[in-house]
């Protein structure tokens, strides 16, 4: 299906959910590069209503045929139902479809936020001068989501429940069965670091919180003012223990060789401080180390599973070789020397 | 060949990124030239080196179970690791290099499980010794980013 193709379906579509809405028109249909996990299209939508013409630019996200993440695209959709009331940047979602007779495949449709960027993690400065400012607020807006009420704002709905001392574990299985599944040769040091994992178990979050689950650089949208606008890509999101999100923020994979600044912003220290302080939950080093070692091994699963995707022809987009190649050689660096060290403590 | 395919690798990169890409409308063909481009730049690396690594990995993990062999008192693993330790490359094709690669590294996931285990006198030596291999590996293949600055 060609871009010129899908303006007239998506066109269709909003007819069928805009019935006060006459003469839809559908135009600047474009996809956006990077969204491995769902494909990803900005376009311009415009109609008469009331006797005045109005437009509104809009994103629509697209289940792939297969994705990088194998995600459930209601879960995201329910995240920014959830948070845009809150205040916490995100984009309003508009509509939830799982009829295929629309575009053949799932799909949501939100706002589209306009005049903003998104860093890339491979970028060695990617906020240049707006680095701090970007990065305080990258840091409070994470103590919002892990102080949120997940029951209150609505989150947890269709997720089922899960306990403190469970998160770490539910987590480990579900990445471990990830690589038993998609791994195309064996993973010494993902082994290594699945059994240091279960040896160690990190002590219970003091309480069930939102994670993200793909909080980073490059998930985010920013202007030129430095200010976020968007907190993007809540396709893996889940209830846990939102040192799930710290970790993986501060995940020197993110930070492009400079693990002092995660993701390229603030100063590891002034940056948990500010959690911290909005989260009001106190940052614990041991747990924190568990589930460091484990978002380096989810990130692992993550490039294993892609590598299989690309390998096997089910999917072609040339991001998911990237990754296999690159972000698999990072974390099995990163892992490898945290590992070892913690080898060494171990026979002390 | 000629010219070197590394230098054909990093010439196309030069290429689709200063001459392909700018002349693209499309966001997502632009994403994909750019992503494409830095492969090109690290097969050029890769191409080069990779028959190399691949070698002195298998060479080292035999080397490692050959002195695994003569601790490790299990019989099934101690068997499995003089098997191991045994055999050799005998083509230097990466496919036939990477099979070899893939079936050491299986055993090797087997003997480190084991050597974690164990509180025997022997196993911290060899543990610390799969460390040194494994931290010597992913440092040996680590990929250089190309500079876009």
């Amino acid at each position: 299906m060609t871009m010129d193709d899908l303006a007239p379906r998506i066109a269709a579509y909003l007819a069928h959910r805009m019935p006060q809405a006459s003469d839809i028109e559908v135009a600047g249909v474009s996809r956006i590069h990077g969204g491995a996990s769902r494909e990803t299209f900005r376009l311009s939508a415009s109609w008469r209503e009331g006797g005045n013409r109005k437009t509104r630019p809009l994103i629509l996200r697209r289940d792939p045929v297969t994705s990088l993440i194998e995600t459930e695209r209601d879960v995201e959709y329910n995240a920014y139902r959830a948070f845009h009331p809150t205040g916490l940047p995100v984009p309003e979602p508009l509509y939830l479809e799982t009829d295929l007779k629309w575009l053949d495949r799932p799909f949501f449709i939100m706002e589209q936020i306009e005049g903003c960027t998104a860093g890339s993690p491979f970028n060695p400065e990617p906020y240049g001068a707006l680095g701090e400012s970007v990065g305080r607020q990258f840091w409070t807006h994470l103590g919002h989501i892990a102080a949120a009420d997940p029951k209150a704002i609505g989150f947890d709905a269709n997720m089922g429940s899960i306990a403190p001392d469970a998160c770490w574990k539910r987590e480990l299985d579900k990445w471990e069965q990830v690589i038993d599944e998609d791994e195309l040769a064996p993973q010494p040091v993902a082994r290594a670091a699945i059994r240091w994992l279960r040896r160690n178990p990190p002590p219970p979050p003091p309480k069930i919180s939102v994670v993200h689950g793909d909080y980073r650089t490059g998930n985010f949208l920013f202007n030129p003012d430095g200010e976020i606008r968007a907190i993007l890509d809540w396709e893996m999101c889940h209830l846990g223990d939102p040192f799930e999100d710290v970790a993986w923020a501060a995940d020197p994979l993110w930070a492009f060789q400079r693990p002092d600044r995660p993701g390229g912003m603030i100063a590891r220290d002034e940056a948990f401080a500010i959690w911290e302080k909005e989260s009001g939950l106190t940052i614990d080093p041991i747990r924190l180390r568990w589930w460091e070692i484990f978002n380096s091994l989810k990130g692992l699963a993550i490039w294993i599973s892609a590598g299989k995707e690309y390998q096997t022809g089910a999917n072609r987009d040339p991001v998911l070789a990237f990754s296999s190649w690159y972000c698999t050689d990072v974390h099995n660096r990163v892992l490898a020397k945290r590992l070892a060290e913690l080898s060494k403590e171990a026979r002390r | 060949m000629k010219p070197d395919v590394e230098q054909v690798m990093q010439g196309f990169f030069g290429t689709l990124l200063m001459d392909v890409a700018p002349h693209l409308n499309a966001e997502y063909s632009m994403g994909n030239v750019g992503i494409m481009g830095m492969m090109m730049f690290l097969t050029a690396e890769e191409h080069d080196r990779a028959a190399e690594i691949r070698v002195a990995e298998n060479a080292e993990m035999r080397a490692l179970f050959a002195e695994a062999a003569g601790s490790v008192e299990d019989a099934a693993l101690k068997a499995k690791l003089t098997q191991a330790a045994a055999g050799g490359d005998t083509s230097l094709r990466i496919k036939a290099l990477d099979v070899a690669n893939a079936g050491l590294a299986g055993v090797l996931v087997e003997l480190q499980a084991h050597v974690e285990a164990s509180r025997a006198a022997w196993a911290g030596p060899i543990e610390a010794r799969i460390w040194d291999y494994l931290l010597a590996a992913t440092e040996r293949r680590k990929l250089t980013f190309p500079s876009l600055g």
